[in-house]
């Protein structure tokens, strides 16, 4: 086990540079999720605390020893593929001890340690077996048996649960997180379903374009997003948004640019006629008030119903627990919780209130 | 009853095509057995067109009145035969362990000569089956009379290695490229250098497709004839040239020939029916799902 602290880190492929510069700590036995769209550059940031991209700048450290030039089998990481990357040619238990096999360990030490990382996943019955010979989840597990029998000082995943069918995904969620309590090794998982993020890890990193937009736990992402890319990227569904101008005075609201007026607690200071953008969550709009949305959807999935509608030209989700009676065409008033309001700025994008 | 017409021309065409591939592979076995005659007036059925004789294997000193004896042609044809598994396995073997490397290396590594990248590096090499090996033939034989390697077995394998080097490297290219990088990359944080990758988990999965490369380029320098012939004499002859000298000043001795001929083809007859399956596996299956 060890901290992972990344300073500064850059990446290019020839002259283009897709890591501009991405600093994260992260402490001894932190599970720690990479969030952001595909293609903004989180396999490539995994790959390199890996040693498997070689960094153009920056230092990567794991515990205190910087590890920049160092090749992957001397940093003491274990690390889990999208496709399992498993050895096609060896059988399940062949696979789980490849590692300890290269570190010469002995043939007794190996079974051990072998027959207790199957146990713990479930795979007794199919250490004999080949990886064809296994359904996805099955692989997916050997995949993790692989670097749970090396004990190393880190886990990286790289979406590691993105092959398997959504049913499959929500129980292999549960079982990770449950094993990184059991081991509590340091562990960095890179996924770009923002659900798996927010369940899983105690602390989120949001990428875009190879930059860090915001690093917290999930709920300090959810209850104050840095800026408008992590507002729209974590939540689902996700925040509703409207742009338009604030409005100060003795009872300060929002005006969207279509004229429709949303009510504020308060405006920041210096504000008044600010460009800038209201955001609010469907979850936190709730049934009654002045604020009317023109109805044109509604998905009721019995534990809460879903309404899609528009206010002025813009378009509103709203969540409620209660049952809706309404139908499309209608009128539904509806207010915002309002200590849950979210400001930011148009131009910059920033948070500013 | 349509369905067993269908079966019953399917087999009937399939019959008829295998009576004349093998026909050629019959003829030359029995002409083995014949004398002047038979061969002159295409006799073609034994015992009922001629009757066997032992010329032709007498010839090479393996018919049974001879196979005990002190014999010249049987040396003769043992040195040659023996010259042919040389060659062809060990020029195999050679462009196998080379082709692999360079295979691998314009798989996973990308490369820059001038102009040139990993694409054009490759067609350059597939580039050399184009040229016609007439082309070669004066070159080499300077170059083979400057380093003294005229008429050795190891200019032999060299060329044939070089000659067989493009397709080896084209086949092994493309069973690289179907094995994904992740393989090598999981084999690296699991503890392997870049070569401990290669050798424990990438060759091991490419096995198919080198033992179809290897059969391949066997099967190719066993049938080489241009360079043996103008690179070889006494020493270093293989079969082919042998089979192609009888034809003497007193006419074409048929029965040696074809005993000759039947000695050279038997090897690729055993590995079209043993090997064949290895020869499809390797080339048409790629390593993983
Ligand atoms: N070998 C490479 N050569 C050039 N560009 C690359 C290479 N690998 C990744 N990239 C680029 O780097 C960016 C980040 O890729 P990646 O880390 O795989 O994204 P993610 O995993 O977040 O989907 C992408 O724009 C991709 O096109
Ligand atoms: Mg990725």
């Amino acid at each position: 086990m060890a901290s992972v602290d990344i300073v500064n880190a850059r990446k290019s492929y020839g002259d283009q540079e897709v890591i501009h510069g991405v600093s994260i700590g992260i402490s001894d036995g932190e599970f720690v999720a990479l969030v952001g769209p595909s293609g903004c550059g989180k396999s490539t940031l995994l790959r390199m605390i890996a040693g498997l991209e070689e960094i153009t700048g920056g230092d990567i450290r794991i515990g205190d020893m910087i590890v920049n030039g160092l090749p992957p089998k001397d940093r003491d990481i274990a690390m889990v593929f999208q496709n399992y990357a498993l050895y096609p040619h060896k059988t399940v238990a062949q696979n789980m001890g490849f590692a300890l096999k290269l570190r010469k360990v002995s043939k007794s030490e190996i079974d051990a340690r072998v027959q207790k990382a199957a146990e713990i996943l479930g795979l007794i019955p199919y250490l004999n077996r080949y990886p064809r010979q296994l359904s996805g989840g099955q692989r997916q597990r050997v995949a993790m048996g692989r670097a749970i029998v090396r004990d190393p000082k880190v886990f990286l995943f790289d979406e590691p649960l993105s092959n398997l069918d959504a049913k499959l995904r929500v129980q292999m969620r549960a079982e990770i997180k449950e094993l990184h309590q059991r081991l509590k090794t340091t562990t960095v998982y890179v996924t770009h379903d923002q659900v798996e993020a927010m369940t899983m890890a105690d602390k989120i990193v949001v990428l875009h374009d190879g930059i860090v937009e915001q690093i917290g736990s999930p709920l300090e992402l959810y209850d104050r997003p840095a800026n408008l890319f992590v507002a729209g990227f974590i939540g689902s569904p996700s925040m509703n948004m409207f742009n338009g101008k604030i409005r100060a005075g003795a009872k300060p609201f929002f005006e969207t640019a279509s004229g429709a007026r949303l009510p504020l607690a308060k405006a920041p200071e210096s504000s008044d006629g600010r460009d800038a953008v209201y955001g609010i969550r469907p979850e936190h709009l709730s049934l009654g008030g002045d604020l009317n949305i023109k109805v044109t959807v509604i998905e009721p999935t019995g534990a809460e119903t879903q309404v899609l509608g528009k206010v002025g030209e813009d378009k509103i989700n709203g969540v409620f627990r209660e049952r809706v009676t309404t139908k499309p065409g209608d009128l539904l008033a509806v207010s915002p919780d309002l200590s849950l309001v979210h400001l930011f700025d148009l131009k910059t994008g920033n948070r500013i209130g | 009853m349509p369905h067993a017409l269908k079966r019953s021309l399917i087999y009937g065409a399939l019959i008829i095509w295998t009576v004349i591939a093998l026909f050629p592979i019959f003829w030359t076995f029995s002409t083995t057995f014949k004398v002047a005659k038979d061969v002159q007036l295409g006799h073609i059925i034994p015992w009922v067109d001629f009757k066997p004789a032992w010329l032709g294997l007498r010839a090479i000193g393996l018919s049974p009145d001879t196979i005990f004896t002190e014999s010249t042609p049987r040396a003769e044809f043992v040195k040659r035969f023996w010259n042919s598994i040389q060659a062809s396995f060990g020029a195999s073997f050679l462009a196998l362990i080379v082709g692999s490397m360079a295979a691998y290396g314009l798989s996973r590594f990308q490369y820059r000569w001038k102009i040139w990248k990993n694409n054009d590096i490759s067609f350059f090499f597939l580039s050399q089956l184009i040229l016609p090996p007439v082309v070669l033939a004066m070159p080499f034989l300077v170059l083979y009379k400057e380093l003294a390697l005229l008429d050795s077995m190891l200019g032999l394998i060299l060329i044939y290695a070089l000659s067989v080097l493009p397709i080896v490297i084209w086949i092994m290219k493309d069973q690289f490229d179907t094995i994904p990088q992740e393989l090598e990359q999981a084999a690296m944080v699991d503890g392997c250098s870049v070569w401990g990758a290669f050798l424990l988990i990438i060759l091991p999965i490419a096995l198919p497709g080198m033992v179809a490369a290897f059969i391949l380029s066997v099967i190719l320098c066993w049938n080489e004839y241009f360079f043996a012939a103008l690179l070889t004499s006494t020493n270093a002859k293989t079969l082919p040239v042998m089979v192609a000298s009888q034809t003497g000043s007193q006419g074409i001795s048929w029965w040696s020939m074809a005993a000759l001929s039947s000695a050279a083809i038997l090897p690729l007859i055993i590995i079209g029916v043993f090997l064949e399956r290895y020869i499809v596996k390797g080339l048409t299956t790629g390593s993983v799902k």
